[in-house]
């Protein structure tokens, strides 16, 4: 916090060590590692998949708070991210930074001695490519950011899996497909009807750096390999019909509000109603499809 | 010491680290206490006490 009469920061208050870890994006995290933990063959003494879990959860605590560490001047000049606790001067940039090396090295650590190394060889490497290789090298220099950055966000089922079999086989590589593939889409969409947010910060964004055509195009293409990628599983007879009539449905509603977008000549955003949808329905989405395919894979086991 | 801290705060200031401190170490001090007790149950488990 800055005083009302000098220009300090105090010491944090533990809540914002609390916003910094990003808690809502750690929620999707944990949720789709768990449907991983659970989908795999096998079993988890219930200890050392909670273990797991929460090392999951510190990891990506860990990489919102080196991305805000890295982020503090972007997120300044945009009106979604300026209340974050370092541009709203209410922490020490030293103390984020502690915090995110802090939090990284002991999920990674304590995921390794009680969980398997290849966990946390994994979740190291998802922490660095996040925090390095999307924070600082991708995300301010090519409108490509979030189609490789996405991976990093598609670890978490491949970890959960891991946990329980100790290696990664073909289920698992389609999960993070499933999401590597609708990281695009779902970012786009939100890109769209925030272009002049990510304008103002610098960041080269698709709809900034190619047009709003060229977005709304990328969105409907690439929902096209996530649909497929999404049904896979069942295809393959990797899971069972409640899955399978599952992932038809939603990839349907999908590709129909994405459709919507690709045919919106909108430019201003309180015109963007599809892209909004599309934007809410993708988190929806991904919620229903990896909590559907747990249960049928648990279900079939 | 970081460029923006001062030699000395006020009474406000003061009050108001205090304050933050007190919370930051009851929060700790609830991390430490569950981290212990998972770190005993992941022991259990390893070693295979309970089978």
């Amino acid at each position: 916090m800055t005083t009302a009469t000098r220009d300090i920061i105090l010491p944090a208050e533990w809540r914002d060590f609390w916003a910094l870890t990003k808690p809502r994006v750690m929620s999707l995290v944990v949720f789709t590692a768990l449907c991983g933990l659970l989908a795999a063959p096998g079993n988890i003494h219930p200890v050392i998949g909670f273990t797991a879990i929460l090392c999951l959860a510190l990891g990506a605590g860990a990489c919102g708070a080196l991305n805000q560490y890295f982020e503090a001047d972007i997120d300044a000049k945009m009106a979604r991210t300026a209340g974050r606790p370092l541009p709203a001067r209410r922490m020490d940039r030293a103390a984020a930074l502690n915090f995110g090396i802090g939090l990284a090295a002991f999920s990674v650590g304590i995921m390794g001695v009680a969980v398997n190394w290849l966990c946390a060889a994994l979740l190291a490497f998802s922490i660095f490519f996040y925090a390095i290789v999307y924070t600082i090298w991708l995300k301010p220099n090519t409108p490509q950011n979030i189609v490789i950055g996405g991976a990093a966000g598609a670890f978490p089922p491949v970890i959960g899996w891991a946990a329980v079999t100790g290696d990664v086989t073909l289920l698992p590589i389609l999960l993070f497909a499933i999401i590597f593939l609708w990281t695009p889409p779902h970012f786009w969409a939100l890109a769209l009807f925030m272009k002049t947010d990510y304008g103002a910060a610098g960041i080269p964004m698709l709809p900034n750096v190619k047009g709003q055509r060229v977005t709304r195009n990328q969105i409907f293409g690439y929902s096209f390999p996530m649909a497929a990628t999404a049904i896979l599983p069942f295809a393959l007879g990797e899971t069972g019909l409640v899955y399978g009539v599952a992932a038809v449905v939603l990839n349907l509603v999908f590709l129909a509000l994405a459709y919507r977008v690709w045919k919106n000549e909108a430019t201003d955003a309180t015109a963007m109603k599809p892209e909004k949808q599309l934007f809410a329905f993708s988190i929806l989405y991904l919620f229903l499809l990896f909590a559907i395919f747990a249960f049928d894979r648990m279900v079939i086991s | 010491m970081t460029p923006n801290e001062p030699t000395a705060y006020t009474a406000e200031e003061t009050a108001i680290i205090r304050k933050r401190q007190a919370g930051r170490a009851r929060v700790m001090g609830i991390a430490l206490v569950g981290l212990c007790i998972l770190f005993f149950f992941i022991t259990v488990v390893k070693v295979g006490v309970w089978g």
